[in-house]
């Protein structure tokens, strides 16, 4: 029952009623208290840590929406525009050109000892490219005109290969099928369109489904998570229910010493689009709960509504996406949603509903708001995650049904200027991720990166909602910001009250998670524009330190 | 090749009833001349839902979670795994189906699910799309469902009109008229109950009298057909087949040209297609060329009763492959 007492700069607690300390007294991986040392002694016989003493603490960030078997992903060569943070703590830089990426997949390649080992990577994405030709297997087969190349873009519906990668696999002119990219002569291109074409080099292809699934994919996204300062993440789209022989491996890592994170996982009921029985979901889900452990927590289930706004399939209402084809679409038939929720609506099941388009949304709150009536449940906490183009009228009645919103701030810098320029245009790129607009409206919100989607990391997101600045220098919606203080919040305490773990998680408080985000500078006080650069000593989760890569445990 | 069918339709329209159609349909079989020729047809039947799928209990050989076997060779999968995967496993199988039709949730692309059908042990044979005859206008003016609607019409290679019952004959020709301009002429079969013969959907009998049969069953649809010994030419089936119009539902030919190529062309709706079968050079066996010798030219074809221009018909096999033996 020893007790210890971490010495900070500054503990910036997330609870209203006790905002601030220097000192933080932990045992049994509970929180004591937060204070000056004098107000934690009389707990007893004590040990003082000061390795801190020059840190900030606040609690652990919350991812609220991530993919954990992304960790995959970073297995993988990453090829994307952006630099992007490794599980090891290095940076794999961004490419600007496609002399970049030549030289970097040469790099690669001439690393493989098998020459005939297809090379995969993965985080291309043309929309970067406006001024380019299209991507085509001609700059891929610079790389290698015998190695098969399969590049993976960021979006995941699209891959661009090489000569050789559709020779290995018969890819011929002669195929019919619609997604192989061409050229002017009817000749391919070597792009692969959504995943019936992509399905068609599958030498390569594989590869990228089924690397998602090992136990290295589950740690590695730890050591992502850490070096983030990330102690509670919220994967949402997990696979218990669809792959219960996964959770043998589940337990396994997560239970680890060194595995580093709590995870939350919100599986998804069904394939997207498919029916099930929702009712026996709604069954088996209670029984997985009863499988939980300490780092390893099922607080709902999610539902996948549309697909993205820079797809152009996210279901978005008049007047419609700004320029490019409208391929919005629901991926449930209306009717039938309101009989898919109420399962686990009845059970007391939290349910996260991703509406990336408008109109997507205004199902998923009138759908709530139908089964509200029949089976009041006033705590329900549903959240619309991505919920990116809310309008004011939907946080009007979002905050009357009791719905979370759970934005995705990450889009304001990575496709910021893409939405303005080409998907839905100035107006509604400048409202996009309502966050002032929530805060007014009163709807409960919390931020995230859908790692990966973008790259994991609580401070980026906190600092897009912060700034709301764009690559080319753009602020979106100067009216929409919010304080430093707010976006803390939002990934810290709103995080939490979204997966009913609030009083578990989410703020420094006599009773809670000793789970804290060690930082180098103070994100209240620092130039807000510097907020994502803040240094990450790594995280404490349950009382035990867990140092960022690169950073060593005093 | 397995051929691969796509049903679309939304919630409601009676793609179950179809379903349920097809597996209560005991006489599908092979119908190409050749290795398999008269052997009863494997379908699998890749379904959202078992829940609404009525199997009539004596027909069922095994079952697990995800499949049920039938006696006549059918096999019904969920999709609870996954597209992709459920195909995997029933092109693993032994011994695989000879046609799988992928039951299309009420809000898929079809034309996007479709383009699985084009791989090295799957062709597509068509996009069938049912639609409810009282509804489907305004389904596809609703507010969250138009643009899905109508891209599900607009891909359909053949549309199952269903519920005609449930309208006037003015509606009915409106309808026949917004549906022809929405979709630039895509096929429409009326039915009730999505009664249809399954000859529309499946490979036509093109020897004996089932094709015949089967469609008398279905009143409002009639039956054409032409058979000669003579040899044909591959340009003057392409010439018959552009000639083909809208009121033509389903064709399929099997014609022997005249340096002795299988050539066959199958029409269901607006997917029209001519593939050499077999080539002269790989009809080697006596029995086979037996075959051929006896077919020379074979076409058959299924329209609505009431619309059905079979004297147009007749007169292009006329000038083009000369009078019927
Ligand atoms: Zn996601």
């Amino acid at each position: 029952m020893s007790i210890i007492i971490y010495q900070a700069k500054k503990i910036i607690t997330m609870n209203p009623s006790n905002p601030e300390g220097t000192h933080v007294a932990v045992r049994d991986g509970l929180i004591l208290g937060v204070g000056f040392l004098a107000e934690l002694v009389g707990w007893g016989e004590y040990s003082l840590d000061t390795s801190f003493a020059d840190h900030i603490i606040v609690p652990g960030f919350v991812e609220a929406h991530a993919h954990v078997m992304a960790g995959g992903m970073m297995l993988l060569p990453y090829m994307g525009y952006f630099e992007r943070k490794l599980p090891n703590g290095e940076t794999a830089p961004g490419i600007k050109s496609y002399d970049e990426l030549v030289k970097a997949l040469k790099s690669i390649a001439a690393d493989l000892s098998d020459p005939d080992e297809p090379l995969v990577a993965v985080g291309f994405d043309p929309i970067y490219f406006p001024d380019q030709p299209r991507l085509s297997r001609h700059d891929l087969d610079k790389v290698s005109s015998t190695r098969p190349i399969y590049l993976h873009h960021a979006s995941g519906h699209l891959a661009t290969v090489n000569t050789a990668m559709l020779e290995t696999n018969g890819v011929t002119k002669d195929m019919k099928v619609e997604g192989l990219g061409r050229q002017a002569d009817g000749e391919l291109d070597g792009e692969l369109r959504e995943p019936a074409a992509m399905a068609c080099c599958k030498t390569g292809n594989r590869i990228v489904q089924r690397i998602n699934q090992t136990e290295q994919a589950l740690r590695d996204f730890g050591a992502l998570a850490c070096n983030a300062g990330i102690t509670t993440c919220t994967d949402l789209g997990g696979a218990s229910i669809l792959a219960p022989q996964l959770l043998d491996m589940w337990q396994e890592v997560t239970a680890e010493a060194s595995f580093p994170l709590r995870v939350a996982q919100y599986n998804v009921p069904a394939m997207p689009g498919a029916a099930a029985a929702f009712d026996e979901v709604a069954d088996q889900f209670v029984a997985l709960r009863k499988q939980e452990s300490e780092k390893l927590r099922f607080p709902g289930i999610k539902f996948i509504l549309d697909g993205s706004i820079q797809g152009f399939s996210a279901l978005i209402d008049e007047p419609g996406y700004y320029s490019g084809e409208d391929h919005g679409q629901l991926l449930t038939v209306p009717e039938q949603f309101a009989d898919w929720l109420r399962p686990f609506h009845r059970a007391s099941i939290n349910v996260h509903m991703h509406c990336n388009g408008n109109l997507t949304q205004q199902l998923a709150i009138d759908t709530v708001e139908k089964i509200l009536r029949e089976d009041p449940w006033l705590d329900h906490r549903h959240t619309i995650t991505h919920a990116q183009l809310t309008t004011q009228a939907q946080l009007r009645k979002m905050a009357t049904l009791g719905l979370c919103a759970n934005f995705f701030t990450n889009h304001l810098w990575y496709w910021g200027d893409q939405h303005y320029d080409i998907t839905v245009g100035p107006e509604r790129a400048n409202s996009l991720e309502p966050c002032a607009s929530a805060l007014r409206e009163g709807v409960s919100f919390s931020i995230h990166s859908d790692a990966g989607v973008t790259p994991l990391g609580s401070l980026h997101t906190m600092w897009c909602a912060v700034n709301r600045l764009t690559p080319s220098g753009r602020i979106l919606g100067e009216i929409e910001k919010i304080s430093p203080y707010e976006a803390l919040k939002a990934v810290t305490i709103s995080g939490a009250y979204q997966l009913h773990l609030d009083d578990e998680i989410g703020s420094l408080e006599a009773g809670k998670k000793a789970d804290f985000a060690v930082l180098q500078e103070d994100p209240l006080s620092i130039d807000p524009m510097n907020i994502r650069d803040i240094e990450v000593w790594g995280t404490v989760l349950a009382g035990t330190k867990h140092p960022a890569a690169g950073q060593s445990s005093r | 090749m397995i051929g691969f069918t796509v049903l679309g339709g939304y919630l409601g329209v009676g793609k179950t009833t179809l379903l349920n159609n097809i597996l209560r349909d005991n006489g599908l079989r092979n119908t190409l001349p050749g290795e398999g020729y008269g052997k009863s047809r494997r379908i699998a039947l890749l379904i959202n839902d078992f829940g609404d799928i009525n199997i009539d209990a004596k027909l069922i050989e095994s079952q697990t979670d995800n499949q049920i076997n039938l006696a006549n060779g059918c096999v019904c999968c969920t999709l609870t795994d996954g597209f992709t995967n459920a195909v995997e496993t029933l092109l693993e199988a032994s011994p695989k189906p000879d046609h799988i039709i992928v039951e299309a949730s009420g809000v898929a692309d079809v034309n996007n699910l479709s383009q699985y059908g084009h791989s090295e042990e799957l062709k597509l044979a068509s996009i069938i799309v049912v639609a409810d005859a009282e509804t489907v206008r305004r389904k596809a003016s609703d507010k969250y469902v138009a643009k899905t609607i109508q891209r599900q019409l607009k891909a359909a290679d053949l549309i199952l009109l269903n519920k005609v019952d449930l309208i006037e004959t003015s509606e009915a020709a409106d309808l026949g008229a917004w549906l022809n301009e929405l979709t630039a002429g895509v096929p429409v079969a009326s039915c009730v109950k999505c009664d249809v013969p399954m000859s529309l959907i499946f490979d036509l009998e093109s020897h004996g009298n089932n094709i015949s049969d089967e469609a008398h069953a279905h009143e409002q649809y009639s039956s054409w057909s032409f058979s000669t010994t003579k040899t044909g030419t591959r340009a003057a089936l392409e010439t018959f087949m552009q000639g083909l119009g809208s009121d033509v539902l389903r064709c399929k030919g099997v014609i022997v040209d005249d340096v002795g190529n299988r050539l066959t062309l199958q029409v269901v709706g607006s997917r029209k297609e001519i593939e050499l079968q077999a080539s002269e050079a790989t009809t080697n066996s006596a029995a086979d060329k037996a075959v051929d010798r006896a077919i020379g030219i074979e076409l058959v074809a299924i329209g609505m009763s009431n619309a059905f221009d079979t004297a147009k018909l007749d007169s292009m096999v006329k000038s083009l492959f000369g009078d019927a033996d």
